[in-house]
């Protein structure tokens, strides 16, 4: 929504008041924005603070929402935890000697030499004293079970394969559909658009079987995940064939009158004023193997040395299945693209044309 | 006249060397050619080989049994409540998140155009952020975070604790608005200022020109947006696939067909009703793309096929 800010030209002894009027619109506009951002993003806080949380506070109730751990007082030899005890002169922070149900005997870390104290009633109703204390223990148990570092390799390896080969024939074809006169291109375009949206179960069965021993046999290997990309995807040419179109074609007449063939073109003319959109496909391209879990889970279910790292987690999460974990998890995976793409943010989705009227 | 017949004539018993179109149309021809076969290879052949499984009783661990059994996958869909169900429960859903998404998306593509915004850049790429993270783990920072607000929210303030997915599909359609709302942004950052100038002169308050001019000029990015999120409600992707969970599909057709393929390994009921899916879908897009004609602002005549 505009604001219009050129309302009511008053006198000049308005314009102060009109000017804090000014003030205060937009200081409250951008509270309400970052106010929606918190609202937004409220969860992921908490999967940060979870990952870090030792697996004993979840199973305690009474326990602080951040990471932390109990006190502990070293009473001979043995950690004692100290608990919250209601006395009659108010409430002591001892330190559990000999629990029983009924009453249990306690230290007062203060003056340990006084001995046990006797308290009459049930000690598991009592709440026990915390500090703050973030542990990485849970990276440390989940990254001894799944082997981060060989899942990231293998996404590398398949996504920089997969890159080169889908933005070669992507651009390849976009280029196709933007510069030549093809007759029946109309129906070639409107076919590509409707391949972005056939839903993916109905190639499913016939692709799998093509896949499986009974024909190609490449069953655990990364062969199913890469060889489709070399026939270029549908969305990926759709994004580049709207930008290549955008580019005025004096250029390219221009270098076809220097003897330049259509090759030649494409890298020295359309490719340098495209690469906003370029890198905007290549990263779409990232974050979908990235994120792939449907095929791996088809084809790498049985080879666990060669799955993905979205996959591989996801497999790894279910055995331990604690919350701490499982935000391990969700940790790990998520960073590299968010990473990605704040590294990015100054190309990603910038200037990139996906309908007529942009420009 | 004759001497137009004679030439054609001539052309065909001697062809002539390659017009420029036609060497034009044969270079074109040579590029779009890896998606061409592609199409045919992995698109087309596989969809009609769905069909002919969906006329078989295939199963994946004895297919030297299979056999031709007509429509019979087809009459037992018909039969099958649980098939029925899972359809309407995804047309459903998708009428709940489709317009829910389109209009939050629409909102904060407004907002963001506004000269008041300050940071807009850092603002927009955290928006978009939620839309990149995995499936994985937005299913479990969603658990998580469910309890974190039990103890912090609910139990304080005596309210009953939230069951369980209801809460799950309004917040994962709103985490993936991303592409939806750059897409319009962008649409709204690109309509030519004079058109609103002239406008306000006309005495045109913000709304009216919000909805008289910006919506209308936006009107290709809201069919590319509903394009997308119509294709994700299906269990597909478009611009961004953040994957799925195991056991677990935001789309109720799109398990019982996993469900159906591989517990039950029954790959002819399973591709019939793949098949069934991709006809609805495939309508629902002909119709959008019909309705498109009607309500899509193109800036030339002829560009009707190019969104």
């Amino acid at each position: 929504m505009r604001f219009n800010r050129k309302t009511a030209p008053g006198p000049d002894a308005s314009r102060l008041s009109l000017r804090l009027w000014d003030f205060t619109g937009t200081a409250l506009f951008n509270l309400f924005v970052l106010l929606f951002l918190v609202a937004y993003l409220s969860p992921l806080p908490f999967m940060v603070i979870s990952s870090l949380t030792p697996h004993d506070q979840f199973l305690d109730s009474n326990a602080p929402i951040l990471p932390s751990k109990r006190v502990k007082f070293n009473y001979e030899g043995k950690d004692l935890i100290v608990y919250q005890v209601p006395t009659a002169e108010g409430i002591k922070h001892w330190a559990l000697y000999k629990p029983s149900r009924q009453s249990s005997l306690f230290i007062d870390p203060e003056n340990p030499e006084a001995g046990p104290i006797l308290w009459e009633g049930a000690w598991r109703t009592l709440r026990a004293n915390y500090t703050f204390a973030p542990t990485l223990d849970n990276f440390k148990d989940f990254f001894a079970v799944a082997n981060i570092p060989l899942y990231f390799k293998n996404t590398i390896i398949v996504a920089l394969i997969s890159e080169i080969a889908v933005l070669a024939s992507s651009i390849a074809v976009a280029y196709g559909l933007s510069r030549f006169r093809i007759p029946g291109l109309k129906y070639i375009f409107f076919l590509l658009i409707a391949t972005i949206m056939i839903p993916s179960n109905i190639t499913l069965v016939p692709t799998y079987y093509l896949y499986s021993g009974h024909m190609l046999n490449w069953i655990g290997t990364w062969l199913p995940l890469i060889a489709p990309h070399f026939f270029g995807s549908a969305v990926l040419i759709f994004l580049l064939r709207q930008n290549f179109k955008s580019i005025p074609r004096d250029l390219d007449e221009a270098a076809m009158l220097d003897g330049a063939g259509p090759l030649r073109i494409l890298i020295s003319v359309i490719l340098p004023q495209s690469i906003p959109v370029v890198v905007t496909v290549a990263l779409l391209h990232f974050f979908y193997i990235w994120n792939e879990t449907r095929l791996s889970s088809l084809y790498l279910g049985i080879a666990p040395h060669k799955q993905l790292i979205s996959f591989a987690v996801q497999r790894n999460q279910t055995y331990f299945f604690t919350p701490e974990i499982l935000m391990v998890g969700a940790l790990v995976v998520m960073i590299v693209p968010v990473i990605v793409l704040f590294l990015s943010q100054r190309f990603f989705m910038q200037d990139m044309i996906v309908t007529q009227i942009e420009k | 006249m004759d001497i137009v017949n004679q030439s054609r004539l001539w052309s065909r018993i001697k062809p002539a060397k390659p017009t420029r179109q036609q060497q034009e149309a044969r270079i074109g021809l040579l590029f779009i050619a890896p998606w061409l076969i592609g199409f045919v290879l992995l698109k087309a052949l596989p969809i009609l080989a769905a069909f002919g499984l969906s006329l078989t009783d295939f199963k994946m661990l004895t297919p030297e049994a299979t056999q031709f059994i007509g429509l019979e996958n087809y009459v037992r869909l018909l039969r099958d409540p649980v098939a029925g169900a899972n359809l309407f429960e995804s047309i459903r859903y998708f009428l709940l998140t489709i317009p829910l998404q389109l209009v939050v998306a629409l909102v904060l593509a407004a907002v963001f155009t506004s000269e008041r915004l300050k940071n807009k850049h850092f603002s927009q790429t955290l928006i978009f952020m939620t839309s990149i993270i995995p499936a994985t783990s937005v299913f479990f920072i969603f658990l998580g975070s469910l309890q974190y607000a039990e103890r912090l929210i609910l139990t304080p303030l005596n309210l009953p604790p939230i069951q369980g997915f209801d809460l799950f599909l309004p917040f994962m359609t709103l985490w993936s608005i991303g592409p939806g709302f750059l897409i319009m942004y962008s649409a709204m950052v690109s309509v030519p200022k004079e058109i609103y100038e002239a406008a306000r002169v006309d005495g045109a308050g913000p709304f009216t020109r919000f909805v008289l001019i910006t919506l209308p000029m936006i009107s290709p990015a809201i069919f590319f947006t509903l394009v997308i999120n119509l294709t994700g409600a299906f269990g597909g992707a478009v611009l961004l696939d953040r994957g799925y969970i195991l056991n677990f599909s935001l789309s109720p057709m799109e398990s019982y067909i996993n469900e159906t393929m591989f517990r039950e390994t029954e790959l002819g009921y399973a591709s019939a009703l793949a098949w069934v899916t991709f006809t609805v879908m495939m309508t629902l897009t002909i119709l959008l793309f019909w309705s498109a004609k009607r309500w899509v602002y193109f800036p030339e005549e002829d560009d009707v096929n190019e969104i």
